[in-house]
């Protein structure tokens, strides 16, 4: 009695549980052996061309009446498909979002297959550019089934999904990109290739880095909505949050806000942000200081000291660290230069992070103390090589020693046998 | 001319053992003598004194080449994690304001347990043992 009662909590966790993609394979199997509306659709070949069996709905035990309404116990497609049995048949495309919003946004309904899921994403939608623009009756922009798909939608932590992070800014591109899709909208339809260059695109897309921001992450997703002056620097303030707190903080604040100029894109760009580079501050022809300030004002003086402090300690960095790969390659002992060095990268990030506050003298105090950092690495470094060549000589004079030895020995045994003889 | 000729091959020979019995003794002075730089392979490390380490705070501590961040609670206990952080690479720091564990470089945060809790890190920080022994924190690293 015992056993069976533990074998039916562990077969029943086991269908609780939402990895098991075994037993859930087994009931979608089933499902669609006994859905009337799956098996005819299948049999007439006439399935929705996107359908998938991985599909979330379907995992779920959703079927097509969940959404579609009708009686899929019926075989007989005019009593299944009936109007008076809640046959719904294809939305309309600007009915959608209430459509899914029918279980999405009932919380009593959507919590008992998660308890801790949003059920404010059509609340959310009607505040986008697209919500707005669907209500206005431009059936043109996009609705739940345009970015998540009709009837293949796994879980969106699903690499399948097209809302994975990797997939979205390909599945974004699919309207913002094609530029007869947005003839009409007068905004570019370039951001995908400048976003794939960007130093974000490039983490995301190359290095697979889903912690690196796709084009939900700054213009909301739901509620996706170009970010204002205001809200950019919040938006990039989002992870790179001592910059803006420098920033906030620098001289620079307040003008930026009076000439309505965007805070981080002003230097950076938005879509095409590129990795950030030291030339960017200065007075070189790759420096962005450049654009507003010009010889001998005050920002000029200011951006041609920062650069100094930067240089002074890459150069001090750099020297540590060619000579920590010396170090390695001779096959010596790295740990202590290698922790200083990590440090020394600490450092540097944060006087670069320092340079948002437009003040040479902080920067110029934390180049400092990267640089005694550095020149303690380099100083560890170098007497590694020092002992390395150390231990070179003391091996060659060792086997100098050591031929000598063998060489009078044998002429001593010789002549110590003739003598003998 | 013979006497000549032993003398400089005694010469040689004695020169000869003189340096081989250097050449064998120096290595085993320096193994004997410790090295002013730690060893490479570290498995535990001090962390100084628990009485000396004020409560709610954090420090890097040099665990072979990485960093480890060691923490002191409210409640006195000690925590040491990878102070490496799972994205890339910056060294993390402990917030005593929000008693979590903070990368300044994108704003992520690890709780108190060293899992991901917000921002772009995709892991937890690996998890280092505490032993206090003799009022001596000693870190060790589980993986060895």
């Amino acid at each position: 009695m015992k056993i069976s009662l533990i074998v039916s909590m562990i077969l029943a966790g086991m269908l609780l549980y939402p990895g098991t993609t075994i037993v859930q394979a087994e009931i979608t199997d089933q499902l669609v052996a006994e859905d009337n509306c799956v098996s005819c659709h299948l049999e007439m070949e006439i399935l929705p061309a996107d359908f998938q069996k991985y599909d979330i709905h379907l995992q779920r035990g959703l079927s097509c009446a969940g959404c579609h309404g009708g009686d899929p116990s019926s075989d007989d497609p005019e009593e299944s498909m009936d109007p008076k049995k809640g046959f719904i048949g294809k939305p309309a495309l600007k009915d959608i979002p209430q459509f899914c919003g029918k279980c999405h946004s009932n919380i009593d309904f959507m919590r008992t297959y998660r308890p801790r899921i949003a059920t404010d994403q059509v609340q959310q939608y009607y505040t986008s550019i697209h919500g707005k623009k669907l209500k206005s009756g431009d059936t043109k922009v996009a609705e739940c089934v345009s970015c998540h798909t009709a009837h293949a939608i796994p879980s969106g932590k699903d690499g399948r999904s097209t809302v994975y992070p990797l997939n979205i800014p390909s599945m974004c591109d699919k309207c913002h990109g094609d530029s007869e899709h947005m003839k009409g909208y007068k905004i570019p339809t370039n951001q995908f290739e400048k976003y794939a260059r960007s130093v974000h695109g490039i983490n995301l897309l190359e290095n697979k880095d889903i912690g690196a921001p796709a084009c939900n992450d700054c213009h909301g997703n739901h509620g996706a909505t170009p970010p204002g002056i205001e809200s950019v620097s919040h938006v990039c303030g989002g992870c790179h949050v001592n910059n803006l707190d420098y920033f906030k903080e620098s001289p620079m604040s307040e003008p930026y806000v009076d000439l309505e100029i965007h805070a981080c894109e002003q230097c950076h760009g938005y879509h095409e942000v590129s990795k950030t580079s030291d030339e960017m501050f200065g007075v070189s022809e790759k420096s962005v200081c450049n654009e507003c300030h010009t010889e001998a004002d005050a920002g000029y003086i200011a951006a041609q000291k920062i650069h100094t402090s930067l240089s002074n300690f890459v150069s001090a960095y750099d020297s540590a660290e060619a000579q920590l790969r010396e170090v390695q390659k001779k096959g010596m002992d790295d740990v202590e230069v290698l922790f200083l060095l990590k440090e020394a990268h600490q450092v540097l990030i944060h006087t670069r992070t320092l340079t948002h506050t437009f003040t040479p003298s902080k920067v110029e105090e934390k180049s400092q103390e990267g640089i005694e950092k550095s020149r303690q690495a380099l100083e560890i470094a170098s007497l590694e090589i020092e002992d390395y060549y150390f231990r070179r000589r003391g091996f060659g004079i060792a086997t100098l020693f050591i031929t000598v030895l063998v060489i009078a020995l044998f002429f001593r045994i010789r002549s110590m046998d003739k003598e003998e003889k | 001319m013979k006497t000549n000729r032993r003398k400089f091959l005694n010469f040689l020979i004695g020169g000869g053992l003189l340096g081989w019995i250097s050449s064998v003794v120096y290595p085993i002075i320096s193994y004997l003598i410790p090295p002013k730089i730690p060893e490479a392979n570290v498995s535990s490390v001090s962390g100084g004194m628990a009485a000396d380490f004020p409560t709610n705070t954090g420090k890097i501590i040099q665990f072979g080449r990485k960093p480890v961040l060691l923490i002191k609670d409210d409640n006195g206990e000690f925590h040491a994690f990878d102070g490496t952080c799972t994205h890339l690479d910056c060294i993390v720091q402990y917030r005593p304001d929000t008693k979590q564990i903070w990368c300044a470089c994108h704003n992520g945060t690890f709780d108190m347990s060293g899992s991901n809790v917000s921002g772009p890190p995709p892991r937890p920080l690996q998890e280092f043992t505490v032993n206090i022994i003799n009022d001596e924190i000693i870190i060790i690293n589980p993986t060895g």
